[in-house]
């Protein structure tokens, strides 16, 4: 393979081979530290029955040395009492009691362990850490540990989930997502279920006493069910293997991260202004930008710019049209284009002249941004204004807003309910139709000014025009802005280190 | 390789017990990297001052320079612009007078003319090691704060990648009746500074400002160097 680094010496790590096919889609599954009970709440509990909602194909053996039955299934007093041999194990017993419970699901062969107890070096005391310490030293012996104090593995495919996740999609996609925290990943994965995010794996790794960070980046950096790779980071182990490990799989597919935790409070006196300016949060953005990855600040802009990578096609969009109705769309849209280094190009009068002909006068406006004069232009009529626009060459991509939550002071009007009333599946198919005839992709904004108590119907007719679009592989966004920012994400990645 | 003529310089200050370099051994160590550096001489008596305005010639910058002393601007022991030798012997005399009996000299050296004034240096981050500093330089670095950093080793493409990075990045490019800048010159050094931090590791930071474009040319003025 073609080493993008040039000149830098990859000093190549060994990691310990590792069977990721049992660790994600095991067949035979321990979970330890189930209570027994239909209305037992532990956590050991919770996720046998989250992974039997997701509906996990394998078996299950779970085990507690007061033994009983759950869900019915034969609780096993001791991992040696499972009659086979397995893949995996979800862990789930008391601190003290890990690393002999993680030694015997090594003997029953397993390749792999998730330990969501809690308990650990987290704790910062020296008996937490000497646990820590002794799960290591067994993961050592050829078992490979998510966690400790972590909510483990979420694989669509194979129905392993979080906790607490019983209802998150089991399909699966093209996003791998890292994370230490739980609950980072928790949120994301449900946050990804409604945006249309569809992951290939995702590991909430918490103390990371085995696998983390570069490891795992390594790892999804190879994995062709992979093709975005999403983390969010607190803090890293080794820097210097994160950075190889970042840089290598930038150099391979899109690599987003959210580190958290920074701010420019430099806890160490120092007596340059070189080191005064560094902090961890230059430093951070600029170990991501040589890396070739895309940062983002917060979770939203995380998600949005994973949903982008995901969903549009793998190339820069530099000039783009913008075509909409109501507000100031038009000033907005050149407001942030600027800002984020897009063109909104005007289109030639021929162009503008077809277009002009589908909207209605007075009002609108044909150059680009198109402001199509009111929020009650019909599908076709977009459908022709975007057909018509693709046509300029310099187009590599369309916004299209639609204020679909004006259709409330129709559907009043008329005495119907707003979702019948609004056409958002004919302009899902529409919008489906342009991208399938021009090439180009579109991406729909669909704000809410009205989330209001009184306009909850508003807030369910645009959540089922998501899935309308979303289903037809259109990403939409809330904002304009936020549809902006990541395609001027995707452009860094694509229009710049790569082409 | 670790450069011969830079160790001996870093390697006598650590075994004194030093934490920094004096600004005439940091030049040392930088044009042993092939770093361009002002023209300078270090005058301990009347000898070598006589021999330092042979040698440099007019104006002149003139500096107290001992490794105790980092910075000199606030202490008044730099003098600049002069024109004389009159001035010059005046300069000597008052800063050997405010060094205070501080081990050291006087540094003479040429007075660069140029209006852009640049900020290089090197940080050591406790994740990622020795890591390059670029931005704007003087009395910008502290107040704009546009700077950007590499991780130590830089590929040419990193060098012109966080050069592109700031937002003042147009300050290299050719502005009014100003020439652009060497951008060749300014990857090398940007390079080497990286290097100086991974063939030392007793090399803590370093601070390169002002670097000033003299014409297209980056010069380092003043330059610190913080040993471990």
């Amino acid at each position: 393979m073609f080493d993008r680094t040039g000149n830098t010496k990859i000093r190549k790590k060994n990691y310990p081979a590792t069977d990721y096919e049992r660790i994600f889609h095991p067949r035979k599954l321990a979970i330890l530290g189930v209570s027994a009970g239909e209305n037992s709440i532990g956590f050991g509990a919770g996720i046998l029955k989250a992974i039997l909602a997701m509906g996990f194909e394998g078996k299950i053996f779970p085990v507690n040395p007061k033994g009983g039955e759950i869900a019915g299934l034969n609780i096993y007093k001791r991992v040696e009492d499972i009659p086979e041999d397995i893949d995996f194990a979800v862990v789930s017993v008391a601190a003290r009691f890990v690393p002999e419970a993680l030694e015997a699901c090594r003997i029953k062969g397993a390749a792999g362990a998730q330990i969501l107890s809690s308990g650990f070096s987290e704790l910062g005391t020296p008996e937490g850490q000497a646990l820590e310490r002794q799960i290591q030293e067994v993961a050592a012996k050829g078992i490979r540990v998510v966690g400790p104090n972590c909510f483990g593995i979420y694989c669509p495919r194979s129905a392993l989930t979080l906790l607490p996740g019983p209802d998150l999609s089991r399909e699966s996609g093209p996003v791998g997502f890292l994370a230490q925290s739980g609950g980072m990943s928790i949120d994301f994965a449900h946050a990804g279920k409604w945006m249309g995010i569809r992951f290939s794996k995702m590991v909430s790794f918490g103390n990371g006493a085995d696998l983390r960070e570069a490891e795992l980046l390594h790892y999804l950096a190879g994995d062709p069910e992979t093709k975005v790779i999403t983390m969010y980071i607190e803090g890293i182990k080794d820097g210097e293997a994160f950075f190889r490990e970042m840089k290598a799989a930038a150099s391979q597919k899109p690599v987003i991260v959210y580190k958290g935790g920074l701010s420019r409070a430099g806890a160490r006196a120092v007596a340059s202004h070189t080191a005064s300016m560094g902090g961890s949060r230059a430093i951070w953005q600029s170990m991501i930008r040589q890396a070739g990855a895309i940062g983002v600040a917060d979770s939203e802009e995380m998600a949005q710019v994973t949903m982008a990578f995901s969903m549009l096609p793998q190339k820069s969009f530099r000039n783009i049209t913008v075509v909409g109705g109501g507000g100031a769309i038009g000033v907005t849209a050149c407001d942030l284009a600027e800002t984020f280094g897009i063109e909104i190009p005007s289109l030639s009068a021929e162009l503008q002249e077809r277009i002009g002909n589908h909207l209605p006068k007075p009002g609108s406006s044909a150059t680009n941004p198109i402001d199509v004069a009111n929020p009650f232009v019909g599908p076709q009529a977009l459908r022709e204004v975007l057909l018509a626009a693709a046509e300029d060459p310099r187009i590599d991509l369309q916004i299209i807003v639609s204020l679909l939550f004006h259709y409330k002071g129709l559907a009043q009007a008329m005495n119907l309910p707003v979702s019948a009333v609004t056409p958002f599946r004919e302009l899902a198919e529409a919008v489906r139709d342009v991208v399938d005839r021009t090439g180009k992709p579109v991406v729909a904004v669909l704000p809410n000014a009205k989330r209001g108590l009184e306009s909850m119907d508003v807030t369910e007719m645009i959540a089922m025009a998501r899935q309308e679009y979303i289903h037809r592989g259109i990403p939409v966004f809330d904002e304009m802005h936020d549809a902006i920012r990541a395609v001027a994400r995707v452009n860094t990645y694509y229009g710049g280190r790569k082409k | 390789m670790k450069n011969e003529k830079a160790a001996k310089i870093i390697d006598k200050a650590l075994k004194q017990g030093r934490k920094t370099l004096s600004e005439y051994e940091a030049k040392q160590v930088l044009a042993a990297y092939g770093i361009p550096v002002t023209k300078e001489v270090l005058a301990k008596d009347k000898p070598t001052l006589e021999k330092g305005l042979k040698k440099i010639g007019f104006p002149l910058v003139m500096k107290g320079c001992s490794a105790d002393i980092a910075h000199k601007t606030e202490k008044g022991l730099i003098h600049v612009d002069i024109r004389t030798a009159t001035e010059a012997k005046k300069a000597f005399r008052d800063i050997i007078a405010g060094m205070e009996g501080f081990e050291g000299g006087v540094l003479m050296q040429e007075m660069i003319k140029g209006r852009r004034e640049l900020v290089m240096g090197l940080t050591r981050d406790p994740q990622f090691g020795p890591c390059v500093m670029f931005g704007l330089g003087g009395i910008f670095t502290e107040i704009l704060r546009d700077v950007s950093f590499r991780r130590a080793p830089l590929e040419v493409r990193d060098a012109k990648e966080m050069m592109q990075e700031i937002k003042g990045h147009k300050i290299l490019d050719a502005v009014r009746g100003m020439e652009a800048a060497d951008q060749k010159l300014l990857v090398d050094m940007l390079i080497s500074v990286g290097r100086i931090g991974l063939d030392f590791d007793s090399v803590m930071e370093i601070d390169l400002n002002p670097v000033i474009l003299s014409g297209s040319k980056p010069v380092v003025v003043d330059a610190l160097i913080v040993l471990k």
